[in-house]
Parts: structure tokens; sequence; C-alpha cells
């Protein structure tokens, strides 16, 4: 298979860039991480676009590209540490205060929906990496599980267990900071 | 179905990624069952409180760097390195300081090589021959002028 012309691969930069970066920051729970990942991604994505089929979906593609350089990086960091892609991770200590952001000081109605959401991330960011993937992809990107399946290169049936351990998982450390907190209401 | 509904079968309820019949197994199994109404209702608020994260755009100075990068770096032809202004500028200012140091060591070497006092004799000779009439510059030997007037017709 020939390897994609510059202006067909600016044509799918343009229609996948958003939905590449909001993965990319989901999983890495910031934005300079995130950059590096789509950077990875686009690059390996290029590097490899002969192997690309054309009938299948790029933006399926380019996920399941973008999510092994995360697993990568989650791999290496793996070596150094004991970060585990499956086993749950513990809620880390520490106040509200510690984990509001002192410049979030707005309106109280704008101020507990920006909670909502960052306890949400929050929650996120403490998931191993197999349920967090898993999840986004499925409760925030809206895939299918056939889509999911391929993209995490795993059959359907261990997506739908991850999808679901996610979400006890996400619920729980959400509860946890909800109740560390005090959540305002 | 005894006991609970399965828990992953309940996610895929709520995901809509069930087929017909084990669907139907789990909606009769909830028309009974309370804790499962109340397990599918706190999934689906977990899903709702993902689904409502607002969603990250791609900054626009990486979009640019990504094109930048991997479509017109890719598209360019050979030629085009040639024609941005970054190649042009270094360039331009070399060949000015080329022009500008030969231009010097062109003049140096003049004024080294050749010696005034040739230049000066060359001056003086052609001031004095200016002074002399242009019809004598050729014979202007008086001794010969003389000799002629000798050979003169007699007109006694």
């Amino acid at each position: 298979m020939n390897k994609m012309r510059a202006e067909e691969f600016a044509g799918l930069l343009r229609q996948t860039g958003d939905k590449a970066y909001n993965f990319a920051y989901r999983l890495a729970g910031n934005e300079q991480d995130a950059r590096d990942l789509v950077q990875e991604a686009f690059a390996r994505a290029l590097e490899h676009s002969g192997s690309y089929d054309r009938a299948r979906a790029f933006d399926s593609w380019l996920l399941r590209i973008l999510h092994n350089v995360f697993l990568d990086g989650v791999r290496r960091l793996a070596h150094r540490s004991t970060v585990s892609l499956d086993a749950p991770a513990p809620v880390e200590d520490g106040s509200w205060n510690d984990v509001l952001h002192a410049a979030d000081l707005t309106a109280p109605d704008e101020l507990i929906r920006r909670e909502s959401i960052d306890m949400v991330q929050l929650a996120l960011e403490r998931l191993p990496a197999h349920y967090k993937a898993a999840i986004v992809l499925c409760d925030v990107e809206g895939m299918s599980y056939d889509e999911i399946a391929r993209i995490m290169d795993v059959p359907v049936g261990t997506v739908r267990s991850r999808i679901h351990q996610g979400r006890l998982l996400a619920r729980q450390a959400y509860e946890e900071l909800e109740k560390r907190g005090g959540r305002r209401s | 179905m005894n006991g609970h509904a399965d828990g992953p079968e309940l996610s895929a309820y709520l995901d809509g990624a069930l087929s017909p019949e084990p669907r139907a197994r789990v909606e009769l199994h909830m028309s009974s069952c309370a804790d499962c109404r109340a397990e599918l209702d706190s999934l689906r608020h977990m899903k709702l409180a993902l689904s409502a994260a607002p969603r990250k755009a791609m900054p626009a100075d990486l979009a640019l760097a990504l094109e930048r990068r991997f479509v017109e770096g890719a598209a360019a032809p050979w030629y085009a390195a040639f024609t941005r202004p970054v190649i042009w500028a270094p360039a331009g200012a070399l060949a000015l300081a080329t022009f500008a140091v030969s231009l010097w060591l062109r003049s140096a070497a003049t004024l080294d090589e050749i010696p005034l006092e040739p230049l000066l004799a060359a001056h003086a000779r052609y001031s004095a021959e200016a002074l002399v009439p242009e019809d004598n510059l050729v014979a202007s030997n008086y001794s010969d002028q003389l000799s002629d007037l000798g050979d003169a017709p007699d007109y006694e």
C-alpha cells in the first residue's frame, strides 16, 4: 500500500487533530504530555501510513497509535517506579486545598461546575492506564465496543470488562475526592 | 438470572452494546431488582459525568507546528529550500562579504604593484613634448632642418 500524499495527510490531520488531542489530554492529564503524545502519534502515523487500511476509519487507526504511544510511556515509567497498567491506583492523600487551583475563584455556580469537572479529571488520572483508556474512549469519545477493541487491540469481552471496572474505579475515586474535599452545593 | 445482574453486562446494557436476547434478560431482571436498578443509575451518573467534561481542542500553535512538520516538509519539492527567505538571508550576506573582501584585496594589490615614478616621468615627458608644434613632432632635429635649407633653390 502506498504512503499517503502530503495533501491527504494534511486533511486527515485537520479532521482528527481535536479528537486526538482530547484523547491524549484525558489520558495524560496535562497539556504538555498531551502535546508530546499527539506529536509522536502523528509522526508514527505518517511513518507507517503505508500500512493504513483506507477501508477503515483513520481516527480509530490514529487513536490506536496514540494509545500505544501512551502505553509505551507508562511502561517506561513502570520500569522506574511501581506504576501498573491494570492494578487500581490508590487515591492519594491530600487536602482539598491541595487539589483545588487557587486561581479558580469565580462565581459559585461556575465554581461548583468546574470543581465537578476537575474531580472527574482527577478521578480519571488515578485510574490504571487500561481502564482509563477504555472509559475515555467509551464515555468521552463515544466509541462503540468494537471500535475500542480495535484501538486497544483486545477482544470485545475484555473491553466490556475494562469499561465496567473503569467506571467502578472512577466512581470510587470520585467519591473519595468528594468526601475529602467536601463538595459545595 | 440468579442473584444480581452481571456487572459488565449492566455497563454494556447502559451503552446499548447488548444483543437483543441478553438485553431482554437484563430488563426482565431489573424490573424486579431494586439493587440492580440503583446500580445502573449510579453507573449512568458516572458515564454522564465523564461525558460532560468539556472537550479539549488542539491548541492552534500545535496544529500549526504539526502541519509545518509533517505536511509542508513532506510536500515541498527539492528546490523549495532555495526559495525560503531563511536560506537567502545568510547566502546574500556571504556573497556581499565575499565581494567586499575581493574589492579590498584588488585595491591593495594595485597600490603595491604599480610604482609612481614611471607615471610621473611619463607625465613630464608628455608635458615637454606638448610644447613643440604638432607638425614638427616627427622631425624635431634642427641639424636636419638646417641641411635641408642648404638644398634650397638659388633665386638669384
